[in-house]
């Protein structure tokens, strides 16, 4: 008998899309409203599933029609996915609301009801990425991402933004094609595409110690696959001018939520596919690893050289996507408790710092010269604080979310592996080079301007001429305050769901 | 209670930093021109009486504390502890028969020295500042001379350093006061050097209070006897700045010549025995001779000592400069003392001994000499001194009685020391240096003969007239300085004021007669040599 | 009860300096009374603490697992925030009168007073990530004070300023780290909590030492870390003197005697590799330090080149990896405190009476302002190590541990000490005898107006000068203090 809450998964996913189908009838302020009652909505319900899944103590398995495994669709519910699920939808909303006015200013009246369309159709995506514990609607969930992800970069309809999300379509492509391949690679070996019947395939495979290679390059394949879709330094071109020239609010999202589910996937399946044990054996969690450590240095080295600085933050994403691969390749419980405590912290401070960009870019008339910036902060004070309080946190400064998985990260290096003094030191200087960039910005925001000339160009901003922006941020500031101070309960959390996982 | 024993130390340096410290407060009505007066080049002279007043209270003090030095250096072996700079190091007094030595030719030399210089510093200005540094220095030298222990010491002979500095700047030309940098940077250089003997004395040795025949503890030591000898050999060097000794000379030749006369006489007279007592201290009462007997070190010692005395002997008479020749000298001279240290021989420390007293008052009277030719005539090279003896005969009376001692002519003083020295060589088992020392010390008797002589020769005989063409514009060039106020020069040409005259001739007087009743100086010299030894 | 103080003197600056900018003041005086009365209010209370010594801890918050922040008295804390707490009232009183040409005070006095409870904060940490959380937070909060002209160049010198302690941080963090998992606890304990049992291998662990060493020295501007510091000189004089020469620089000297002497311990580096190239490098800044001193002309920068020196000597004294050792850097870690302060602030009070920042300036000076120039030459004295002043005292213990060590390294550090007090003598005494005897040529012309400043100057100077040949001449209860600090490890 199913209890009424085990339900929910299911319903967040499927009311996203309807509510997505149901917007293209509306116009744009009732996309919105329907768009922001839905996404209160699956709050509400990841909140309590999550409450229940606590209770339970052990994931579920959710069953979709009538077929039972191996044929049928099923969702798995476990703590972790359930507070990702709460967690990305708590993003999701505090982006929207603070990137509205800017998408107000930037969108065409008319195509304002795609916006939310796109929002909806991503937020149910990245939902049943989540839940599903199938690959095959694993990868037709990435695929409905990529497209409304890419939506979402092209609304701002400009020159650079189609660029852009061009760029972005074809290489996500190449990534869902390698997924794809990969995952044709699993079914031919094991027959299965339930994730839970895969895994007992590739156990069975290599006790019986046959197909190696095909199964290495599955593995290699998927996570190649993924690694491309989340910007994994090699891989990462089409980032900086998808996140750097979209609206406000896609950056936000894109950055914090979009490339996070494509790692929540990969996670999945190094867990739940493939197995922990075989991914440890397997060296390509060495490959990752390596080009962990590599994008955490080339991201910021980037970042440093780039004088814009919406495009300074998004490279900054790649390095952060960096530390998570690098704590996926340390191959540990630790490690890999770390990378998920990061996706969350990236995507509380990321979204913040995108969105408090915005607010002191506007502040400064638009302009993408970073001498523009000199005095932000005093004419936008919100932006400005909330600037500052998220490059501290990247910087790892102690009380900032980002100190705490610095303090994971580095927790979980000190194994006594090759890997423990590269991961630590590489840890350091990517430290120092965030801060080089990050402190640079805020010195300069707060370096009160002289000259008359350029200060008439500028504006003040007040709280009460943005308050959802305002609200947003002061939102965000608390949350990274509260998983910088407070983390014990999540981290417990996180590891405990890491359990169930599996 | 020995505490009496302080009033010379404090007297003075009381005194003297009053003396600073109020510069202002006697020219308070008229603050401006008060600042006026200690800043710009052209020193403005003090009113009659306020001088008068300076001279008086400065005379005083100088006398009274005098007193108490001798009183306190005569009256027996007493000791006083002044505080305790750290557990085991109190900073100490105690006069034993050294030290009464040392502060008695010093108070005699000051005192002496101040009286003329109540005449001289007129014509240099700034005679506030100047006594006031002086009563400092003679504070500080006496406090040098009491130190009972090897860091008391130390503290004096860098606060000596620090307070003589500026007698040597006292005119502010560009050069006085880079000379007197360099005079500083090398004392200091010197004073660290000595530290950082101290620094490996200290782990060694059982005490740093001064003992006769030195407190090191062999078994402390072990097998570290190496890395001593060289901490060992970096205090003769260091306190050897102070003294004038090679590497290091080059201090004195610097600083005497812009120096005000007075200054340079007792920094050649006095200050300069303050590195000899300081490696003095160190050899015989801290490490102990015979630690470094027949070791590198005291051959190392001997060249250098040797080499200083030839060196200084040769520079001195190659010089035309009359205050710069006289460095020279000094540095020669004090070489002599050293050698006779080096020597580690009885007859070698009492001749060392010995030496100090005598040069003290010899140099002494030297300088006070060359201050007199430039005070009355501003005449400062050898050439213009030609004839001088026919205006000023008695000063160059008391130059040649001096300059007799110093070159060491029977029965004058110096030939005692020196006699006392080379015996020393001679009866030391230091193999080569035993017939080297001596030829070394008559060759540059013969070059002090060379140097000081012809002042006086040409000075009584200027011969004619009839110089080369040459010559003449060489001492025209010289001379210039002279020509400006020739007027000046005509008018005070003659003997100088009794201020002047009367302490040089005290000087040269006691060069002259302690060479003609030596005994119980010779006496008291060898009792202290057979007691370090 | 007791320990509730330490979290009270932590945070009430804090608080007291957030309030400045926010309370409406009538007017500068009342503004003035307000600030050093919650300075002062709170050095007593400091005081008062010390006295008592509370002997038990207090967590303030607890991060994940066994991570808390959390305060604890020892020894070692008691020193520093003994010397924060004296200096902070004296240094707020100058910079009332420093202040007032300098403008934004508001801002200034609330970073000033933030970064006092910032520093006991690190003083009175009770384990190693409390220190490193109060570590990073310092080079915040001392951020806006450099940065305090706005400048160019401060603002250069602001940036260069963070880089450097970040990035230091950055691999202190590492050490950090170590500690918590090889260590049996992340408490402060005397000798070291490394659980050598656990330790596998123990070269990878001293090359951690040495980078969390080397990182926390950042702040001490252990060469080659050391440019941040003269350039950070651009701030206002109260900060080059108060933050620069004690409370920023000291506490890299705080936490790297922390983190060798209570968490890896000294037994386990003394005689390794590890020491060999600290005490290399300590050595190598004390005499670059002295060097590149004595080509500067700018007066503050060259003492802020003498303070990169002289912080080596702390250093020195802290690799020397000896009981001894730590008592000789504690002892410099006070003097060098005092001598430097006074330093700075003549230098101050030059700038703020004549607006004169070069030596070559100063010709002459000392007349018109003979008693700032007496305190600087004592100062200049007692840095050079003259007896019967302070700096002797430390001097004479840290050689004495260099020699009791028996590490001919350490033989060389001696000479090193002694070629920096040379260096040191040129220096400083060369400024004195400029201001004092200007040469011939010198026109007092250029001095109008330059006087000795008003009492709220002055009152520091002289009590410094008070302290510097106090501690000079009876420093024997003082170093017993240190000495059963030092014995405890």
């Amino acid at each position: 008998m199913l209890d009424f809450v085990q339900n929910f998964p299911c319903f967040s996913i499927v009311s996203c899309m309807f509510a997505g189908i149901i917007s293209s009838a509306l116009k744009g302020k009732g996309a919105k409203i329907l768009n922001l009652g839905v996404l209160l909505a699956v709050t509400v319900m990841s909140a309590l599933t999550l409450g229940y899944v606590m209770d339970l103590g052990e994931s579920y398995i959710y069953v979709m029609g009538t077929f039972s495994a191996p044929w049928g669709n099923e969702l798995r519910v476990g703590v972790l996915e359930a507070a990702m699920a709460l967690f990305f939808c708590v993003i999701m909303l505090l982006s929207l609301m603070g990137g509205q006015q800017k998408l107000q200013e930037e969108v065409e009246e008319g195509k304002q009801k795609l916006y939310y369309i796109m929002v909806d159709l991503l937020m149910s995506s990245l939902l049943a990425l989540i839940y599903t514990n199938d690959m095959f609607t694993a990868y037709v969930f990435v695929e409905i991402n990529t497209i409304s992800a890419c939506g979402l970069i092209m609304i701002r309809q400009w020159g650079r933004t189609i660029e852009a999300a061009t760029r972005y379509m074809i290489m996500s492509l190449l990534g869902s094609g390698l997924l794809l391949m990969g995952l044709v690679f699993l079914y031919g070996l094991t027959g299965h595409l339930l994730m839970s019947n895969i895994h007992q395939g590739v156990v069975h495979i290599v006790e019986q110690g046959e197909y190696h290679i095909p199964l290495m390059v599955a593995i290699a394949l998927m996570c190649t696959g993924l690694a491309i879709k989340s910007a994994l330094f090699p891989f990462h071109s089409w980032l900086p001018d998808a996140y750097g020239y979209s609206t406000v609010a896609s950056s936000a999202i894109l950055s914090s939520l979009v490339s996070k589910g494509y790692i929540f996937l990969l996670i999945k399946i190094i867990y739940r596919v493939i197995g922990f044990d075989v991914i440890q054996q397997s060296k390509i969690i060495n490959v990752l690893f390596v080009f962990g450590l590599a994008g955490m240095i080339m991201g910021s080295l980037s970042a440093i050289k780039e004088s814009n600085i919406r495009r300074m933050i998004a490279f900054s994403s790649v390095a952060q996507i960096g530390y998570i691969y690098m704590g996926i390749g340390l191959g540990t419980e630790a490690g890999m408790t770390a990378s998920v405590f990061h996706v969350l912290s990236h995507a509380v401070t990321k979204s913040m710092l995108f969105i408090a960009a915005s607010g002191l870019l506007q502040a400064s008339g638009d302009s993408t010269d970073f001498f523009d910036l000199t005095g932000a902060g005093f004419r936008n004070k919100t932006a400005g604080a909330a600037f500052t309080v998220g490059s501290l946190s990247m910087v790892g400064f102690p009380m900032f979310c980002g100190f705490t998985s610095k303090l994971l990260f580095a927790r979980a290096a000190v194994d006594g592996s090759w890997k423990m003094l590269p991961a630590l030191i590489v840890l350091a200087v990517s430290t120092l080079l965030n801060a080089i960039y990050f402190m640079k910005t805020v010195i300069r925001i707060y370096t009160p301007l002289r000259e008359p000339a350029r200060e008439k160009r500028f504006r003040k901003i007040g709280i009460g001429e943005q308050p959802m922006n305002f609200v947003a941020l002061i939102c965000f500031i608390l949350l990274n305050v509260v998983l910088g101070l407070g983390a014990e309960p999540l981290v417990a959390l996180l590891n405990n769901g890491l359990k169930m996982f599996a | 209670m020995d505490g009496w024993i302080l009033i010379p130390i404090f007297l003075p340096v009381i005194a003297g930093a009053a003396l600073l410290a109020f510069r202002r407060g006697t020219a308070g009505k008229n603050s401006d021109t008060g600042m006026e007066d200690g800043m710009s080049g052209k020193a403005q002279p003090e009113s009659a009486g306020e001088l008068k007043r300076l001279h008086l209270l400065v005379g005083a003090v100088l006398f009274v504390s005098a007193l108490f030095a001798l009183a306190a250096a005569w009256s027996g072996e007493r000791q006083v502890t002044l505080f305790y700079l750290m557990a085991d190091i109190p900073i100490y007094f105690r006069i034993d028969q050294v030290g009464a030595l040392f502060v008695t030719f010093t108070s005699i030399v000051w005192v002496a020295v101040g009286v003329y210089s109540f005449v001289y510093m007129k014509h240099e200005g700034r005679e506030r500042q100047f006594f006031g540094f002086y009563l400092l220095v003679y504070g500080v030298l006496v406090a040098l001379d009491f130190s009972g222990n090897l860091v008391t010491l130390y503290m004096f002979y860098e606060l000596m350093s620090l307070t003589s500095m500026p007698l040597v700047l006292h005119n502010r030309s560009r050069e006085a006061v880079m000379a007197a940098l360099k005079y500083l940077f090398y004392s200091m250089c010197g004073a660290y050097c000595g530290l950082f003997g101290i620094f490996f004395l200290y782990k060694y040795c059982d005490t740093l209070t001064f003992t006769a025949g030195g407190t090191l503890n062999l078994l402390l030591l072990g097998e570290n006897g190496g890395l001593l000898l060289v901490a060992v050999f970096m205090m003769i060097l260091g306190f050897g700045v102070k003294a004038g000794m090679l590497p290091m000379h080059a201090w004195l030749p610097t600083a005497h010549p812009v120096a005000p006369s007075p200054a340079s006489a007792v920094l050649s007279g006095i200050i300069v025995k303050a590195g000899v007592l300081a490696v003095f201290r160190v050899i015989y009462y801290v490490v102990g001779p015979e630690f470094i007997r027949g070791t590198w070190v005291q051959t190392a010692w001997m060249s250098l000592a040797l080499l200083t005395v030839f060196m200084g002997s040769l520079l001195a008479y190659r010089e035309k400069v009359f205050k710069k020749r006289l460095a020279y000298s000094t540095v020669s001279q004090a070489s002599y003392i050293l050698f006779g240290l080096s020597l580690l021989s009885e007859a070698g420390v009492t001749g060392a001994l010995l030496h100090s007293v005598f040069h003290a008052f010899i140099k002494s009277a030297l300088f006070l000499t060359a201050g007199i030719f430039i005070f009355q005539c501003g005449k400062t090279r050898v050439e213009e001194l030609r004839g001088i003896g026919k205006r000023m005969p008695k000063t160059l009376w008391c130059f040649t009685f001096a300059a007799l001692a110093l070159i060491g002519i029977p029965p004058a003083s110096g030939f005692i020391s020196k006699w006392y020295l080379a015996q020393g060589a001679l009866e030391a088992n230091v193999g080569v240096f035993g017939w080297l020392g001596p030829v070394v010390l008559l060759i540059s008797a013969l070059l002090t003969a060379g140097y000081l002589l012809p002042v006086t020769v040409r000075g009584f005989f200027p011969g004619s007239r009839a110089e080369t063409s040459k010559e003449k514009a060489e001492n025209e060039l010289g001379a210039q300085a002279g020509q400006e106020d020739a007027e000046a020069v005509r008018e005070h040409g003659g003997e100088p004021a009794l201020g002047m005259l009367v302490p040089l001739a005290v000087m040269a007087a006691l060069a002259v007669l302690l060479g003609l009743f030596p005994g119980a100086l010779i006496e008291y010299a060898a009792r202290i040599a057979a007691a370090v030894l | 009860m007791n320990a509730i103080v330490m979290v009270f003197v932590v945070l009430f600056p804090m608080a007291a300096g957030v309030l400045v900018p926010v309370l409406p003041f009538k007017n500068r005086t009342r503004m003035m009374i307000y600030i050093e009365g919650a300075v002062l209010f709170n050095s007593v209370l400091v005081f008062a603490m010390l006295l008592h010594q509370p002997r038990e801890a207090f967590v303030l918050l607890k991060f994940t697992g066994n991570l808390s922040m959390s305060f604890r008295l020892d020894g070692l804390g008691t020193v520093f925030a003994a010397i924060v707490s004296v200096l902070w009232p004296l240094a707020t009183l100058y910079a009332f009168e420093y202040m007032k040409q300098e403008g934004h005070e508001k801002i200034f006095f609330m970073f000033y007073t933030i970064t006092y409870g910032v520093t006991l904060g690190i003083a009175l940490a009770e384990d190693l990530v409390t220190m490193y959380c109060f570590y990073e937070m310092l080079s915040l909060v001392t951020l806006p004070l450099i940065m305090h002209t706005l400048s160019r160049e401060a603002i250069l010198a602001s940036r260069t300023y963070l880089y450097y302690s970040m990035g230091g941080a950055a691999f202190a963090f590492i050490g950090v780290i170590f500690i918590l998992i090889y260590g049996t606890t992340a408490d402060f304990v005397p000798g070291g909590v490394l659980d050598t049992a656990r330790v596998g291998s123990p070269g990878l662990l001293l090359l951690v030492y040495l980078l969390c060493f080397l990182g926390f020295s950042v702040k001490a501007a252990l060469w080659p870390f050391s440019s941040w510091l003269p350039k950070a000189g651009v701030a206002p004089t109260p900060v080059t003197a108060l933050l620069h020469a004690v409370a920023v620089v000291k506490a890299g000297a705080f936490t790297t005697m922390r983190v060798t002497y209570y968490s890896f311990g000294a037994d386990f580096v003394r005689g390794t590799w590890v020491q060999s190239v600290l005490l290399c490098l300590t050595v190598f800044t004390i005499v670059y330090g002295c060097s590149r001193a004595l080509k500067e002309t700018h007066l503050k920068r060259r003492l802020a080149w003498s303070t990169v020196s002289n912080l080596s000597y702390i250093l020195f004294g802290v690799a020397l990896m000896t009981p001894l050792g730590l008592l000789g850097a504690l002892c410099h870690m006070v003097f060098h405190a005092v001598m430097k302060i006074c330093a700075f602030f003549c230098a101050g009070a030059v700038i703020h009476q004549t607006g004169k920042n070069y030596i070559y300036e100063l010709d002459g000076i000392g007349y018109r302002m003979p008693k700032v120039f007496a305190a600087f030459t004592v100062s200049a004295m007692a840095l050079m190590g003259v007896p019967g002043l302070c700096g002797f005292i430390s001097k004479w213990k840290l050689v004495q541990a260099a020699l009791e060590s028996e590490n001919s390294l350490a033989c060389v550090g001696v000479a090193a000490l002694l070629i920096s007090a040379l260096l040191t003598a040129i220096y400083m005494l060369s400024v004195s005898v400029r201001a004092f005897f200007p040469g011939g040529n010198f026109d007092p012309a250029g001095l109008e107006g330059g006087k000795d400043p008003n009492w709220m100057m002055l009152l520091p100077l002289a009590v410094f000068v008070a302290v510097m040949i106090g501690f000079g001449l009876h420093a024997q209860p003082l170093v017993r203090a240190l000495e059963s600090v030092a014995a405890g490890v």
